[in-house]
């Protein structure tokens, strides 16, 4: 996926202009989704579970070389294989190998973030391997050629009518069928492409150090079926997604799900320790196991953004996010959109890179409350606000106007009179042409300054 | 052999340690404490239903194969074959003709056991796996006392013998991916039945 | 007891009688109101952007403003925000203490009202208005302030409708409605095309007001806004010129 982040105020803004329609479905599917995450929370004790899930990930991340050591050794006493990939690209060669190896003219593919994170599916298709996203969601985006729009409901920006009008299309469903005929129509095709892959290829929710085992969430039942009924399951796993021993995961399984989507465990969970290698177990000949950085050191490394690598991918933060609910995943220009995405961004790509992102949030907190490992989003925004100042990578003229705010701020007299002139011309016609009170005024009716300030109230004397 | 660029790993493991290296470290919180299940058995059956899966208690009179036969013989969509797992004793098999999961219009698996806080059947891969997934219904023998009421004393107690894969199947296949509408079946089973096998009758 | 107020910037100079209501409210309910005439911006807008240096420097004025005063009432949930949670981490070194002393001694108006004076009742000027309340998400999610405003204006014999869209961010945000202009008046009209028929809808931030307020009449929704002080006042039954 080519990177757009830079785009995000004018595509953002094109999005809500000219695609009604991806605004409504949006901040439908989002507040649905964010309304299941309250209730499901209301029923547990939600404060002590946070708080449990965030001390599990700091701990891990605070002994991360030593677990990724026992996860790898695990994975290989089980019989699967471990690799390592420093950068998307190492990712992509070692997929594209094992896919060579196999001779595999054709994978299914479970959801996976960290497979859009690295281009994963063009490499393949470049290879001449014909590639099927059987997740529904990924499968409708897959024929339309488009990225996901939010990480646990990717097509969530596309309307019945739209997939309706797609099927009819590429499916030759009839012409009014309803979701469920639609889905008999994508399950038909799928299941002969699950019946004929040489691979499967998933990424993974948790990878536990302790017992090597690879775990993975879903409702459809595509990932059970990827991971079970090809020669070959390769799954690429983030370095951050380890989870120190088996009894974590039990938590982190429920957390996970009820913060995603109010359930109390996902319909099917995969838990897979490595190949059928033992007589009477079943499953693939060869389990692989792609260990990616990615960036992901970079994060760690970093002062205040290793925080963000808890994040256990629910997308929480993105359904409580008014500022996400207008736009949906796309005008973020990149795989990981609203909150997270606007600090992973940086973590994981660099900030310069990842500009505008940490600018692209109101701060009104919500997605800090909703998050259920506690990443705090909002001051995570602010840490990288602050090196966007400090580094120079903001407008030139916002800064000399920081700077002056403040100067004046320091000098009450100053700060009276520039007060007053300022908002007297910011009321005139020549606002419109002014920097930043231009902008408001294209969407607003500029506000009219009180007939005289509170402070000449003040000194008049206050009845 | 172990594929990626050359000291990938002992690069990443070198960045990751002087990263760990430059932080406290945090101490692991303990075990996360979640609500007390009094009754596992009521809780599981309340849970597993409430996602969409069904429980059925078969007939003490008949033997578990003529029960599972006539239960079949009464489900919607006319079931011409069952793919049975190869670990169901031939005792939980019904008499309907054999098919190949791909085609069988019902697969019969044993349950492991189950999880009571989240509504879950525990299906090892010592079972067959396209039988869990392929056939449009999945029945599934629940060992009546293998009711665990959290989830983590069921992992726990699988722990020193895991299998290859274990699946988590807390109700149908299911997806809102279009229109926000709820439509089951989309790839795993549309119908999920738990069926209590009572004590001795696990034994053939 | 001696109230100073902290005005804030917007209601300095577009809120200036609902600054004024804020005092005459404090003075009905028995507090002596002073005004620091040496304080000027909390440092919000510069927090807000990353400017943590000038912010800081904001800061410490307001702190040589304050800091002699029993208590500071601001007419705004994030400028109380800004006093109450981020002023101890930009005061610096030496006066971080300070800062503490100024975040406990300050508070948002409707909090004050409710938490440190007590007062719950205020009147039956607003019988039979019906109000919506917009919560400023600082004044929620920050300061935990999420019954108050309501609770008052009921106290004033007001009927407060609940709003699908109450608790979400209305798309102000500071540089970021000038930043990011289309999305954030994409947020204001969520709230604006659910909000319920009220008379008037109350907040008790001005920068929520101003934005609500622009966007509702560039689109010609015809909802009328007030602050919550205003509000209040007219509650209590005052006048006021």
């Amino acid at each position: 996926m080519k990177k757009r982040i830079g785009e995000y105020a004018a595509r953002s803004r094109m999005t809500v202009r000219r695609e009604p329609s991806v605004r409504e479905a949006v901040t439908g599917a989002a507040l649905s989704f964010d309304g299941k995450r309250r209730r499901a929370y209301g029923e547990v004790d939600v404060e002590a579970w946070r708080r449990w899930a965030e001390g599990v990930k700091n701990h891990l991340l605070t002994h991360l070389e030593d677990y990724l050591a026992e996860a790898e050794a695990r994975l290989e006493a089980n019989g699967a294989r471990v690799h390592w990939a420093r950068d998307a690209a190492e990712a992509r060669e070692i997929v594209l190998s094992l896919a060579s190896d196999c001779s595999a003219g054709s994978v299914v593919k479970g959801k996976s973030m960290l497979t859009e994170e690295v281009d994963l599916n063009p490499a393949l298709e470049r290879a001449g391997i014909e590639v099927h996203e059987t997740d529904l969601g990924e499968y409708i985006l897959q024929l339309l050629d488009e990225p996901p729009s939010h990480i646990v409901g990717p097509a969530i920006h596309k309307s019945l009518e739209q997939v309706r009008e797609l099927f009819e299309e590429r499916l030759g469903t009839t012409p009014g069928s309803g979701p469920d005929d639609l889905a008999q129509a994508a399950r038909k095709v799928l299941r002969d492409a699950f019946m004929r892959a040489d691979m499967g290829i998933t990424g993974a929710n948790f990878l536990v150090a302790e017992t090597g085992t690879v775990a993975l969430i879903e409702n459809e039942g595509n990932i059970r079926l990827t991971t079970s009924l090809p020669r070959v399951h390769v799954a690429l796993v983030g370095i951050e997604k380890l989870l120190p021993r088996m009894r974590d995961l039990a938590g982190f399984l429920q957390l996970t799900t009820r913060a995603a989507t109010g359930q109390s465990i996902g319909c099917f969970v995969s838990l897979i320790q490595g190949p059928s290698i033992r007589p009477g177990d079943d499953g693939p000949e060869e389990v692989h196991v792609v260990l990616v950085d990615n960036g992901r050191t970079d994060a760690l490394l970093h002062e205040h953004a290793w925080e963000a690598l808890r994040c256990v991918r629910c997308g929480a933060c993105l359904n409580s996010c008014p500022v996400y609910r207008q736009t949906g995943g796309h005008a973020y220009g990149w795989v990981y959109s609203g909150p997270i995405g606007s600090i992973l961004g940086p973590g994981l790509l660099g900030l310069h890179e990842a500009m505008p992102l940490p600018f692209a949030s109101s701060l009104c907190g919500a997605c800090g409350d909703a998050c259920p490992v506690r990443i705090p989003i909002p001051e995570l925004l602010l840490a990288w606000r602050e090196e966007a100042q400090r580094r120079g990578l903001t407008p030139w003229n916002e800064r000399i106007a920081l700077a002056g705010l403040a100067r004046m701020a320091e000098r009450p007299g100053l700060y009276r009179v520039a007060g007053k002139f300022g908002t007297r011309l910011g009321a005139t016609a020549l606002a419109r042409k002014l920097p930043m009170l231009g902008e408001w005024s294209r969407d607003r009716v500029l506000p009219r300054p009180s007939p005289r300030t509170f402070r000449e109230m003040w000194h008049g004397g206050i009845e | 052999m172990r594929r990626g660029g050359p000291g990938a790993r002992d690069r990443i493991l070198e960045r990751v340690a002087r990263a760990t290296g430059s932080r406290a470290r945090h101490p692991h919180p303990g075990r996360l404490r979640t609500d007390t299940v009094t009754d596992p058995v009521a809780t599981f059956v309340k849970r597993f239903t409430s996602q969409g899966g069904e429980v059925v208690t078969p007939d003490p009179h008949r033997t578990p194969g003529d029960w599972l036969t006539g239960f079949i013989a009464g489900l919607d969509g006319d079931v011409k074959g069952v793919a049975a797992g190869a670990d169901v004793p031939a005792a939980l098999q019904p008499g309907t003709p054999a098919a190949a999961p791909a085609d069988a219009g019902a697969g019969i698996s044993v349950a492991w056991g189950a999880v009571a806080e989240t509504g879950s059947l525990i299906l090892p891969s010592t079972g067959t796996r396209s039988v869990q997934l392929l056939p449009p219904v999945h029945i599934v023998w629940l060992p009546a006392g293998r009711v665990f009421a959290r989830l983590e004393n069921a992992l726990l107690e699988m722990r020193p013998e895991l299998p290859a894969a274990i699946g988590v199947h807390s109700g149908p296949s299911r997806s809102a991916d279009i229109g926000r509408t709820l439509v089951t079946g989309v790839h795993g089973p549309g119908r999920c039945i738990a069926v209590w096998l009572r004590g001795r009758r696990t034994d053939p | 007891m001696n109230v100073a107020l902290f005005v804030t910037c917007l209601a300095d100079h577009y809120f200036a009688g609902a600054a004024a209501d804020t005092v005459r409210l404090l003075r009905h309910l028995g507090c002596d109101v002073t005004f620091p005439a040496a304080q000027t911006c909390c440092g919000q807008p510069a927090y807000n952007a990353g400017a943590t240096g000038e912010a800081g420097r904001m800061a410490r004025h307001a702190l040589d403003v304050f800091a002699d005063c029993e208590a500071v009432v601001l007419p705004s949930g994030s400028c109380a925000t800004m006093v109450k949670k981020f002023y101890p981490r930009l005061a610096g070194t030496g006066r971080a203490a300070e800062a503490a002393g100024l975040a406990e001694r300050t508070f948002e108006l409707g909090e004050f009202i409710v938490h440190r004076l007590g007062v719950t009742r205020l009147g039956e000027g607003l019988a039979g208005r019906r109000v919506a309340v917009h919560q400023g998400c600082h004044a929620l999610r920050e300061l935990g302030l999420a019954r108050e405003p309501a609770v008052l204006l009921e106290g004033a014999g007001a009927t407060v409708v609940p709003w699908e869209a109450q608790d979400e961010c209305c798309g102000f945000g500071g540089l970021f409605s000038v930043k990011m202009t289309g999305v954030s008046a994409a947020m204001a009209d969520r709230k604006l095309d659910t909000l319920p028929r009220v008379d008037w809808v109350v907040s008790g931030d001005g920068g929520c007001v101003l934005h609500l307020d622009g966007r509702s009449r560039a689109r010609g929704c015809g909802a009328e806004f007030m602050h919550l002080a205003t509000a209040l006042w007219k509650g209590v039954g005052g006048r006021g010129r």
